[in-house]
């Protein structure tokens, strides 16, 4: 039986090794997003976004005459599956990877990139992610740090809320931002009375809910993600708590909208510009061409932000006129001109953060579209 | 005090759908001896199915009409599928080992989970708001028009199917089969039809708790068959597996004990606390708190 498959095994690797060699003549582009599972439109969004970008850059010669190869690899959104999509995607041998989608997942796959030398950029806003001290990594959304300040800010001297209550999951991000905003909310004197961890995706919250009813608060901040956003809103204004809702940036995609239904009237949630406020000409060239090749928008601005990252790692690679990813990061890191990009100028301080922030406070109305009631 | 008969509100709405659930692997259990693995992902389905039905067939109608007949098609749509899935997973298999018959359920709710992802896609999608957001605050309790429909609808169900194996002709045939199978076919009962009707039955009521979980949290996904399942099993096996009233009854117990641990305690601990309780009852009265000790026979 065995001298039967030993000369298969090797016909076998031989096929693998000439496909290798024939597609060295590409540009591996990985998409580390989850594809399905509860962040699925997220995950597709920044596959889409990739696609597009690699087909448009395709289309007027490649990067440094090599044609972009997209490799898609679905995390589901959790840390075992990233952590198996990272050793993957290095063996297939790509150069840098777009996504996470979730912090949690980027920070699964972190070291594993680190180690291959692949150019990682996530939106994940988790600030730990920048403090490992890897070059590889560049976010190109704004840390939990800048936004937690930013809604410590609303909530005390625009609001003038005097009970609050935090609730966050226990992802990486949540915890992060939760972290980061009772900080800030304490230092200029705000009153946090309670700080609740829910367990994504379980639905019922209800019984925590009725807990933090008893304390009649005035404020509910959630840092969590928009599926168990949508349901905590409509659970707490079923429920009759007569709190505002004050949602963190993950909540920004128009499922939470609909899962909130009628209840999501109210709401208000804390973000950098929705893509359609963006005022850039690259920005609205971008949502044209994404809109005439999906039949949609983007769902949220994080697909646009991983879109300007993966434009920054290939405009370093033109700009050193290298393939080589240490090279094309130090690019990146000494630049001292931002470049125009879709979610507005893109740099990078030398630890991988993007440089520079715009957060805003939306109000959800009655039709569910965002009215700007609050700018940095 | 109201925090109190809030959470109690939260969790006979929960655990209803629960015992809704339960009921599904209990009847299985009680005749075939088998865990129908497959139930939770059945459950899912017919969620999705509502959905679908919804946006075609009723037009996006939310008029009470629209409303009854999506209960009553999906409930046919899902008892379908629950025959399917005796006929072609079970069936094939009822002399099969017992770990044979398992197995199968595992990979036929594999098949139904992926199913539901390749049909429906893989992201979560949005049930329609069906019935108006209407509530009613009594002494600081709040209660929705869904609560009290979940929580009316399932005790009318309940109460119908204990009346109908407690007190009809096919409900003996049920109880014969459950005890044994080769004398209930000697007394001239079909017993491949009494298995047919328990995946009917017990299959449109999980379509039942498929449509509550999408018209109370909104949100539906291909794998929530999985953790309302698991649930639902809990609740089987507290009440006493096989024992009908026993799954109501650990259906409601489990909503309740969830509700209060997650209120008082914290939601954290609410996964972990139920599995102790699940051990717990296990050691003290091994076969549910309803359950009969049966002798085995070797």
């Amino acid at each position: 039986m065995k001298s039967k498959i030993r000369p298969l095994l090797a016909a076998a690797c031989a096929t693998a090794l000439g496909f290798g060699i024939a597609g060295a003549e590409t540009l591996k582009v990985g998409v580390q997003a989850p594809i399905t599972g509860s962040y699925a439109n997220e995950g597709q969004g920044i596959d889409n976004a990739t696609r597009l970008l690699a087909e448009q850059i395709n289309e007027n010669g490649g990067v440094l005459g090599r044609q972009i190869e997209v490799v898609t690899c679905d995390d589901e959104g959790t840390a075992m599956a990233a952590a198996i999509c990272g050793k993957e995607l290095v063996n297939e041998g790509v150069a840098m990877v777009i996504g996470s989608y979730t912090s949690t997942c980027a920070e699964a796959a972190q070291k594993t990139y680190y180690d291959a030398g692949v150019i990682q950029t996530s939106d994940g806003t988790a600030d730990g992610l920048t403090e490992k001290g890897y070059w590889t990594f560049l976010r190109n959304s704004f840390p939990n740090s800048a936004e937690a300040i930013f809604a410590a800010d609303y909530m005390i001297n625009e609001k003038g809320y005097e009970k609050i209550v935090v609730i966050s999951d226990f992802s990486s991000y949540a915890t992060g931002l939760a972290e980061s905003t009772i900080d800030e909310l304490e230092k200029i004197g705000g009153n946090v009375v309670s700080y609740k961890k829910i367990k994504a995706d379980s639905q019922n919250f209800t019984p925590v809910l009725t807990s933090i009813r008893a304390m009649n608060p005035d404020a509910i901040f959630f840092a969590g993600y928009y599926t168990d956003g949508g349901q905590l809103r409509a659970q707490q204004v079923q429920l009759g708590i007569d709190a505002d809702f004050i949602g963190g940036d993950a909540n920004d995609n128009p499922d939470f909208v609909k899962l909130a239904g009628s209840a999501a009237e109210g709401a208000f949630i804390i973000n950098v510009p929705t893509p359609q406020m963006l005022p850039y000409d690259v920005a609205e060239e971008f949502l044209a061409d994404y809109e005439a090749e999906f039949g949609k928008l983007p769902p949220s601005i994080w697909t646009l932000m991983n879109a300007d990252g993966m434009r920054a790692i290939v405009y370093a690679m033109e700009q050193t006129g290298s393939f080589d990813t240490k090279e094309a990061v130090d690019y990146l890191h000494a630049m001292t001109e931002p470049m125009p990009g879709i979610t507005g100028p893109l740099q990078f301080a030398s630890d991988g953060n993007r440089i520079g922030s715009s957060y805003m406070t939306f109000e959800i109305l009655e039709d569910g579209s965002y009215d700007v009631v609050y700018a940095q | 005090m109201d925090t109190f008969f809030q959470q109690l509100a939260n969790g006979l709405t929960i655990g209803s759908i629960y015992a809704l659930v339960a009921l599904g692997y209990t009847m299985v259990y009680g005749v075939l001896k088998l865990i129908n693995f497959a139930h939770g992902a059945l459950v899912a389905a017919s969620a999705f199915i509502g959905l679908t039905i919804y946006a075609t067939i009723m037009g996006e109608s939310s008029s009470l009409l629209a409303v009854i007949a999506i209960f009553a098609l999906v409930a046919a749509a899902t008892a379908c599928l629950g025959i399917l899935l005796e006929r072609f997973a079970y069936r094939p298999l009822r002399q099969a080992p017992r770990l044979s018959a398992v197995v199968s359920a595992l990979g036929a709710s594999l098949i139904l989970q992926n199913g539901i992802m390749l049909v429906w896609g893989p992201q979560m999608r949005i049930f329609p708001q069906l019935v108006p957001q209407v509530y009613w605050n009594i002494g600081g309790v709040v209660i929705s028009l869904l609560q009290v429909i979940i929580l009316l609808l399932s005790v009318l169900l309940m109460a119908a199917l204990y009346f109908f194996i407690e007190k009809t002709r096919m409900g003996a045939a049920i109880r014969a089969s459950a005890i044994d199978q080769d004398a209930a076919r000697l007394m001239g009962i079909n017993v491949n039809r009494v298995i047919t009707l328990i995946f009917v039955i017990g299959s449109s009521l999980g379509a039942i708790g498929g449509l509550f979980i999408g018209l109370y949290y909104r949100g539906i996904t291909f794998e929530m068959g999985w953790q309302y399942g698991l649930y639902a099993f809990i609740a089987a096996i507290i009440g006493g597996i096989g024992n009908i009233p026993g799954a109501m009854l650990g259906g409601l117990l489990l909503g309740l004990f969830t509700a209060f641990i997650s209120g008082y305690i914290s939601s954290t601990w609410a996964d972990a606390f139920t599995f102790l309780l699940l051990i717990l009852i296990l050691i003290v009265r091994p076969t549910g708190l309803l359950g009969e000790r049966v002798a085995q026979k070797v």
